[in-house]
């Protein structure tokens, strides 16, 4: 048990996605707000995000370009550039959801006045 | 040409999107037309597209020229062919029926409407051709944006219903990328013919367990499956009358197909992971997903809720027949598929019909109209029978099969859940029939017009569609065994 624990701590990047995931989550489950659960959300994007920077990180190394073609690739000197390109397009992605709820949160605001789920829920009976 | 079908496929719906909003800034009611257009063209080159693929083998498609652990691959193979004219066909034949209901439900909204559409038809076509697990998620999301949008476009209830399902669509889809990012970081890959090569050396790996967990949450949560599904009914029931066939129709069947091809594609389906086999599991959330979906639909009054629970039980079913393990199952569940998502169109455009043109949202109105409506009760009967699954339609045959892989592999609890389901479907349905054939409730005096050629023509297609599932079922069947079976099975 101690040595999972310790385990863990070796291991900061992993612990501080577990956080903000779970942070995230309860944010949206416990506040009635829409725009807070929109940031609940918008956390559990950003820690699965950190989650993929994270494992593709490695010490001293470079950007992935080719200086010669003659010598031999060095795999080690050169971070994986996917992960990164996978964290571009997911960020765009959770952008354009953050977007679009938006837009519903206005559009919901113009409508009933409130932003709070409870009173919406009120209204709509 | 021929090699180029699939992207083409996908292109077609994309470009007329991208090009809608110049074309109809003038001439709004052009949209119609031209999704019309493209997607009957769409549905021409599927046809194409499946029979190149039953003759000349499946079509590999590697974009901009970079091979295949490097580059994203597409894979028109005999499932994602079959799928691909199921999903072509109802697309035509959803935009065809938004015709008539459009200037009630959308307002002023119609271009924006066909836009959506348009992208999502594309994005779908995505998801099942992709062989890329991060492609795939893309695509998802592509689709999932341009459903929320699609619910919310007309406002008013379908407004909240929109945003709850954004925010469990995106919780699914985040965690189902925090699953891709699980096995890449345990395999180095997201190719999924690249996967299938690494992975039986790791199948002792915690991360994989992980992985296969968050992709198998993130993707229930699309597809409605029971402890899941809270968002579905209320976002098709509040969704515009145009919106909800394609929706409830194509969407979660899709995210189920994704599911699948994880399975049975990139992980061998006889994996066991901790003791637990992962079909197994399938198969009981099946289960489960069959019978508590069906009761729920039993209690409602509306009819559209009622029809979306319903679908929510026959994903489970669907469920129950991909996760017995053997041929029989698998073809039984993918035949159901088919079928369920003719059925679910055909009743979301009844339901359609029955508000746009006679103002019937509750099911003790439905008596109301009575003998005024024979298009509506006509194609009623013949939904009803193939939900329950009486033997002319094609709802009997996938069940049949489905109890047969069952029982083939020796599993009663599928087969008892699979027979209960079915008993509940049918007191939902004996509940809908007391409503107009009993005429307890006092009849309206009022006149209802002819109904739209529009309508007539999607009810009547999608009611014939289910008849001819059934009558050619054995060929179904066959041409599912040849060509859709997953590799080493």
């Amino acid at each position: 048990m101690v040595d999972a624990f310790l385990a863990v701590l070796q291991r900061p990047n992993f612990l501080t996605v577990v956080i903000i995931f779970v942070w995230g989550f309860y944010i949206m489950v416990t506040r009635y707000n829409l725009v807070k659960k929109l940031i609940g959300m918008y956390l559990i994007q950003t820690s699965v995000i950190f989650f993929l920077v994270s494992i593709s990180a490695k010490k001293g190394a470079t950007v992935p370009i080719l200086l010669s073609t003659t010598e031999p690739v060095k795999s080690t000197i050169y971070a994986n550039p996917l992960p990164h390109v996978m964290t571009l397009t997911a960020i765009v992605v959770g952008v354009a959801t953050l977007g679009v709820g938006l837009a519903l949160c206005a559009a919901i605001y113009k409508k009933y006045g409130s932003l709070d789920e409870e009173e919406i829920i009120k209204k709509l009976e | 040409m021929s090699h180029q079908l699939p992207a083409i496929l996908f292109l077609l719906p994309l470009f007329a999107a991208i090009s809608m909003p110049v074309v109809c800034l003038k001439h709004r009611h052009w949209s119609h037309p031209i999704s019309v257009a493209t997607l009957a063209v769409m549905v021409l080159g599927s046809i194409l597209n499946l029979h190149n693929v039953i003759n000349y083998g499946e079509v590999r498609y590697v974009f901009s020229g970079w091979t295949v652990p490097f580059g994203i691959e597409w894979v028109a193979d005999g499932l994602a062919s079959i799928i691909l004219v199921l999903l072509s066909s109802l697309g035509f034949l959803g935009v065809v029926f938004t015709g008539p209901t459009s200037p009630k439900a959308l307002g002023g909204r119609i271009v924006h409407y066909y836009i959506l559409i348009l992208l999502l038809l594309s994005a779908l076509t995505g998801i099942v051709l992709a062989r890329d697990l991060f492609n795939l998620f893309v695509f998802m999301e592509v689709a999932a944006i341009s459903s929320y949008a699609l619910i919310g476009v007309a406002g008013g209830r379908a407004l909240f219903a929109a945003f709850r399902y954004l925010i469990f669509g995106n919780l699914g889809a985040f965690l189902y990328l925090l699953g891709v990012s699980y096995l890449y970081a345990l395999t180095g890959t997201l190719n999924m013919t690249d996967m299938v090569d690494r992975l039986p050396f790791l199948l002792s790996s915690k991360a994989l367990v992980g992985g296969l967990l968050f992709m198998f949450i993130g993707l229930g949560i699309k597809m409605a499956l029971v402890p899941f599904h809270a968002w579905m009914p209320e976002a098709y029931a509040h969704a515009p009358d145009s919106t909800s066939p394609i929706l409830a129709s194509l969407l979660t069947k899709i995210a189920l197909l994704a599911w699948v091809r994880i399975v049975y594609w990139v992980l061998n389906a006889s994996i066991v992971a901790y003791g637990i086999p992962i079909l197994l599991l399938v198969a009981v959330f099946g289960a489960l997903a069959a019978v508590i979906g069906a009761s729920l639909a039993l209690a409602q009054r509306d009819i559209k809720m009622m029809f979306a629970y319903g679908g929510i039980s026959h994903i489970g079913i669907i469920l129950i027949g991909i996760g017995q393990g053997n041929q029989t199952g698998f073809v039984g569940g993918v035949f159901y598929l088919l079928n369920d998502a003719v059925m679910q169109a055909a009743l979301f455009f009844l339901a359609g019909v029955a508000f746009c043109h006679y103002g019937i949202r509750n099911i003790d109105d439905i008596g109301r109209v009575g003998k005024q409506a024979p298009w509506l009760t006509g194609s009623l009967v013949i939904i009803a029978l193939g939900m329950v699954g009486l033997p002319p339609t094609g709802g009997f045959f996938g069940k049949w099969n489905i109890i047969l892989g069952a029982l083939e592999a020796g599993n009663y609890v599928s087969v008892a859940a699979v027979v209960l389901s079915t008993l509940l479907t049918l007191a939902y349905f004996v509940k809908l029939f007391e409503g107009i054939f009993c005429q307890t409730s006092t009849r309206l005096d009022v006149q209802f017009g002819e109904i739209p050629l529009s309508f007539k023509m999607t009810l009547g297609v999608t009611s014939a569609a289910i008849i001819l599932l059934g009558l050619f079922s054995s060929p179904i069947v066959q041409l599912l065994l040849n060509h859709a079976l997953p590799p080493r099975f």
